[in-house]
């Protein structure tokens, strides 16, 4: 018999503390597990360190909050929608410390986390100055006599958080077919916990019938909550797209401190829960609007 | 397959369509490309290369989605109607990584940068002298500082040709090209190296020695002291006439307007 991992929003970020390093899925515009930023917001979590490929919205608004003192990744940007504002300010005020990876070097830090391996090499970064700055990456000689590689220090995040099409209620967790997006595939497994929204709790039954499409196994995972729209205002392909005119109210408002607070009450931390939030950004109307993404 | 080869000069064409067809003819049939974000001129001019002389240029959109089908270029080059109908998709964080690292494949990559320097280093991290206490915070390297280490081809655009964006030393290596020219970057162990710098006034390349950016054509009505006016280091003075950039063909023209681009999203390059 497997153990119960079905629990709420609320009671699954309880499991992220005050000072945690927490490995958020996310790639500019897609597949972040906003409905669990948006919940350490509202708990007030502080001193959070992110670990993302390619941060957008989730780590803005958790700088907006004041909820993160430091960040590992390769990237922050919006894409189309531009560079992060709210963290880009924190950054150059001192207030968000930067370790910036190339992806290949943030893969190796979190593969030889998950391998429980003291580092992993590169051939990326070489004659690049984000060596100099970071402790975390050392020149190695190749024992076999080779050219030499960048040796990436083993990183293991205290939380992951993703989030996912289908979740049974032991986490096991099912992916519809789809570009396994973006980061999968290491970070959870590298990470001490691991949360999961799913837009649908199913019966086990369901991820029996194509267990090729089961991409995480319940032993791994903490705890999982059932968060329909869970990833908005980014995208969650193929359900739905990202959200642009949530996304450019977002930019209008990084201007000035007082149209961040009042977006922020509107959105994050006024709604008292998931299906508030839903309805507080359009609700039934504007899901569908972006379910039809395909027309667009 | 469309009669781009008897096609002659467009008499109508825009500085974003001249930039497309010439980073075009830097992809060969049988080559790989990929694109990352925010790459409206890369992705057009993968388009415009396999429906011109590279059919048989394979593109991995995204790095995500091998062989797509979308209808027109979308607002992201990152999302999914860029990728629609793909043949397979390439696990981006880890397999894609595979196929980069792997030298036989994906032997060429576009790259935008906020700066540029004259031996080719781009910088996507921060301005100021600190890294840790910077004046601007960029994006980050994202998968530039692997690309400039693994022996690749790199290849530049620049749709905004400043002296902010062309600068004499980048404030901070974040994608490694020529290193401080000469023979650095083979003395570093790596292989490859930036090829072409495409702006919205030239086309440059790096002597072959010294490594430093110089002038290898001028886009129609531009002159070199307009291009040296708008780069932060000095230029070789060329030795003789420099050649003129091709003008884009009426065929090249109509593909990207009707074809490839009908949104105009590439323009949003331009003017930043």
């Amino acid at each position: 018999m497997s153990a119960e991992k079905l629990t709420t929003l609320p009671e699954a970020a309880a499991l992220v503390r005050d000072g945690d390093t927490v490995a958020i899925q996310n790639m500019a515009t897609q597949a972040a597990p906003m409905a669990l930023v948006r919940e350490l917001i509202r708990q007030g979590r502080r001193e959070l360190g992110v670990v993302c490929l390619v941060g957008g919205i989730p780590v803005d608004w958790l700088a907006a909050a004041g909820a993160i003192n430091r960040l590992i990744g390769a990237a922050v940007s919006m894409e189309q929608f531009g560079l992060c504002q709210r963290y880009r300010k924190a950054v150059e005020a001192g207030a968000i410390r930067v370790e910036e990876l190339s992806e290949t070097a943030l893969n190796a830090r979190l593969g030889a986390g998950a391998r429980n391996l003291p580092f992993l090499p590169t051939r990326g970064l070489i004659g690049t100055d984000l060596i100099d700055v970071n402790d975390n990456l050392v020149m190695l000689d190749d024992p076999f006599g080779g050219p030499s590689v960048v040796a990436c220090k083993a990183l293991v995040p205290d939380v992951a958080l993703v989030h996912a099409h289908k979740a049974d209620r032991f986490g096991n967790i099912g992916y519809e077919p789809t570009a396994l997006w973006p980061d999968l595939g290491i970070m959870p497994k590298a990470a001490t916990t691991v949360i999961v929204t799913a837009e649908e709790i199913v019966d086990s039954e369901v991820l029996r019938a194509n267990p090729d499409r089961t991409v995480l196994p319940g032993f791994m995972v903490d705890a999982v909550v059932e968060a329909p729209f869970g990833a908005h205002p980014t995208s969650f392909f193929p359900r739905y797209g990202y959200d642009t005119a949530m996304h450019l109210e977002w930019i209008g408002a990084t201007r000035d401190d007082d149209a961040v607070a009042a977006f922020m009450e509107k959105y994050v931390t006024g709604p008292s829960d998931h299906a508030a939030y839903l309805e507080a950004v359009g609700g039934a109307e504007r899901k569908a609007a972006l379910e039809a993404w395909e027309q667009t | 397959m469309s009669d781009w080869q008897s096609s002659p000069p467009a008499d109508d064409w825009t500085i974003d369509e001249l930039m497309i067809a010439r980073l075009a003819a830097c992809f060969a049939d049988g080559d790989q490309a990929c694109n990352g974000m925010a790459s409206f001129v890369p992705v057009s001019a993968f388009w415009l290369a396999r429906l011109t002389h590279a059919p048989n240029l394979v593109w991995l959109a995204g790095a995500v989605g091998l062989e797509p089908r979308p209808d027109r270029v979308p607002a992201s080059t990152l999302e999914a109607p860029l990728w629609r109908d793909s043949i397979m998709y390439v696990e981006q964080f880890g397999d894609f990584w595979n196929f980069a690292l792997n030298g036989r494949w994906l032997t060429k990559f576009c790259v935008g940068a906020a700066q540029l320097d004259r031996y080719g280093n781009g910088n996507n991290s921060v301005i100021g002298a600190d890294y840790h206490n910077p004046r601007v915070r960029l994006p980050g390297t994202a998968g530039l500082g692997d690309m400039g280490s693994i022996g690749k081809a790199l290849y530049y655009w620049n749709p905004n040709h400043n002296p902010r964006s062309l600068v004499e030393r980048v404030d901070f290596i974040s994608c490694a090209g020529y290193l401080g020219g000469g023979s650095e970057r083979g003395d570093a162990g790596l292989d490859g190296g930036p090829e072409l710098v495409i702006t919205n006034l030239c086309v440059m390349d790096f002597h072959p020695e010294t490594r430093h950016m110089q002038v290898a054509s001028l886009h129609p009505g531009v002159t070199f002291e307009q291009v040296q006016e708008a780069t932060g280091f000095e230029l070789p003075a060329p030795e003789g006439k420099l050649p003129t950039t091709a003008i884009p063909t009426d065929e090249q023209v109509r593909l990207i307007r009707d074809v490839i681009d009908p949104d105009n999203m590439r323009r949003r390059e331009f003017g930043g």
